[in-house]
């Protein structure tokens, strides 16, 4: 391989994280759009899904169905979790909430390490085609899955939120929850919505990249931390930011690791994370009326 | 008497502090557990004054930790220095890391600030993992000498345990007095409602900041007791995933009150011994403790023992 050859792997590679950190800001982008909420528990979703589906197929399960199953399982998850843990303390302070959730954290990976040990689940690629070599480098099949479900995503959050009642209510929700619950809008059950979308596309997430990595119950934090960071970059509020922050990041963090140095990405990823705070550091709130000092 | 019923906790503190090796004739394997749980009471109650006082949410606090522990562990095991001017270029180094994030991190809110602390916390270690040369990366660091101030060693369990214990009660009241000072008061103040805190001319920024490298110097003191009490440093007890056990034991035990996070501490690491093979329980069991405490008792295990004291009080001044 020449050198341009690894540059266009790298590019692969940071493509397909690219598309993980994707999904999991827009995950994080729409629980926080209607509920002004960053969940911390937000990767468990993603082992979860993965694990689930890793489960079901080798139980026997066609792939589609193991895959379908398993966001209706991380969804009802979701949906639980906020309407039981995070609803009755919605109404103290925001510290409390960051710490709920890093509860539900807990005890989501908790669960993961009862249900499913400490071993890595390993999930078959979707499709068994071949890897293509590209300008000398190699492309797995599943990278263009993992791309294709990104895309997916993006245009089912796009029909739903622009074409849906659903959507709209939703929309107006993150616009003014007092506004729209005064349209006869219920605010709590646009919530209950939201956390099932977000859980669902983290869990989704999760899946599709399953194969290419040993995915085991603690595997979840690098992937919300990672999003997260794409979602600051990309305005908090924003989808299309976060998408586009998503690939970014990854492709960023793909060459820091080829090109510098494999052993030091995080330190150099967390240590722009904390840059990106100082330097941006109320810039980054939305304009929701929340006091600012 | 005043003084009693003010202190009355502290008594508690002092009689673990002098009983149970010595007189109470405890056993090593008890003792040695007792001195682990006086390593976590100080790093919780440490995180207590920035979170519980100054209403600074970390979730990066075993930074600090490891960075006391690490500069004790290096420093005697690599270069053989004596440990107690190791332990103080540890302390020496916590302060100066979080005197020199402090004013950009502090000034965070809310998720930022949870995600910068987080951020802060997952650099120490990915540096530990990565500079193997110093810190032995991933498989660990050996050979951390026991610890010894002007040739007097701590070498057996019972003296261990009796330094250790030492500086809980030191550190439990010195900040127990803090809390009660001005200083203190300023930061509640700056807790419950920072822009009225401005207006009334008080220098937030600043108090933050000392309040940050104060409870850093804390937690790196606990960190180089935990080197030499282990002899063994790995990375993984450094993770975030330790800084959320503290932020287990501080909600459990009753967060802003500096008992609390004692009694959190002593109760979470006490309880995998009581219950049998908890193990792999136990990552599910503190997360369902912290859900259960901010949903059904937020003022933790201390409200619920003040509550009861008060009441039999009140019943017998009747």
């Amino acid at each position: 391989m020449g050198d341009f050859s690894y540059l266009v792997q790298f590019f692969f590679s940071g493509l397909t994280s690219g598309a993980v950190y994707a999904l999991m800001a827009v995950s994080l982008v729409v629980v926080y759009k209607v509920s002004l909420l960053i969940c911390f528990a937000q990767g468990e979703f993603f082992v979860i899904g993965a694990l689930t589906m890793a489960t079901l197929t080798s139980k026997g399960l066609p792939m589609p169905v193991a895959l379908g199953l398993s966001i209706v399982i991380s969804t009802a998850i979701g949906a639980l979790v906020e309407r039981v843990l995070i609803r009755p303390i919605q109404n103290t302070s925001v510290g409390n909430l960051i710490v709920m959730t890093i509860a539900i954290s807990l005890a989501l990976r908790g669960s993961a390490l009862l249900v499913w040990g400490k071993e890595s689940a390993v999930l078959p690629p979707f499709s068994a085609t071949p890897p293509i070599q590209v300008l000398g480098a190699t492309l797995q099949s599943q990278v263009l899955w993992i791309i294709g479900v990104t895309l997916f995503v993006l245009i089912v959050i796009w029909f739903f939120f622009e074409k849906t009642r659903a959507g709209i209510a939703m929309r107006a929700c993150s616009e003014n929850r007092l506004g729209a619950s005064l349209m006869g809008i219920s605010t709590q059950k646009i919530a209950i919505f939201a956390w099932a979308w977000g859980s669902g596309i983290g869990a989704l997430a999760g899946m599709a990249v399953a194969p290419l990595l040993f995915m085991q119950y603690g595997s979840g934090l690098m992937p919300m931390v990672k999003g997260f960071i794409a979602m600051s970059i990309g305005g908090l509020g924003s989808i299309a930011g976060a998408v586009i922050a998503g690939f970014l990041l990854g492709i960023v963090e793909a060459y820091t690791i080829g090109l510098l140095s494999s052993q030091f990405s995080d330190t150099i990823v967390f240590t722009l994370l904390l840059v990106l705070l100082f330097f941006k550091p109320s810039g980054l709130f939305p304009a929701s009326g929340r006091r600012e000092v | 008497m005043k003084l009693i019923n003010r202190f009355w906790w502290m008594l508690v503190l002092v009689f673990i502090a002098l009983y149970p090796p010595t007189i109470g004739g405890m056993s090593p394997y008890r003792s040695g557990l007792l001195i682990f749980v006086g390593i976590y009471v100080i790093l919780a109650v440490s995180l207590d004054l920035l979170m519980g006082f100054a209403g600074q949410i970390s979730v990066g606090h075993a930074a600090f930790f490891a960075i006391g522990a690490y500069v004790s562990g290096i420093l005697t095991a690599k270069y053989g220095a004596p440990p107690a001017p190791a332990m103080m270029a540890g302390m020496a180094l916590s302060a100066a890391v979080a005197w020199g994030v402090g004013r950009p991190v502090l000034a965070l809110k809310e998720y930022y600030l949870a995600m910068a602390t987080l951020a802060l916390n997952e650099i120490v270690v990915t540096l530990i993992v990565g500079l193997q040369r110093l810190t032995g990366g991933a498989s660990g660091l050996r050979d951390v000498p026991s610890f010894s101030v002007f040739g007097f060693s701590f070498d057996s369990q019972i003296r261990y345990y009796y330094l250790v214990w030492a500086i809980v009660v030191l550190v439990v009241a010195s900040s127990l007095l803090l809390t009660r000072s001005p200083f203190g008061r300023t930061l509640i103040a700056i807790h419950s409602d920072e822009t009225a805190a401005k207006t009334f001319g008080i220098d937030c920024a600043g108090y933050k900041i000392r309040v940050y490298v104060l409870s850093a110097v804390f937690a790196s003191i606990a960190g180089s007791l935990f080197a030499h009490y282990m002899g063994f440093l790995a990375p993984d007890d450094f993770s975030v995933m330790t800084s959320i056990n503290v932020l287990v034991m501080l909600y459990l035990g009753g967060i802003g009150t500096i008992y609390g996070p004692a009694l959190g501490a002593l109760f979470l690491k006490l309880l995998p011994e009581i219950t049998v093979r908890l193990q792999d329980y136990e990552m599910l069991m503190n997360g369902a403790i912290l859900i259960l405490i901010l949903v059904f008792m937020p003022k933790g295990l201390f409200g619920i023992l003040t509550e009861i004291r008060s009441r039999l009080v009140a019943r017998g001044s009747r």
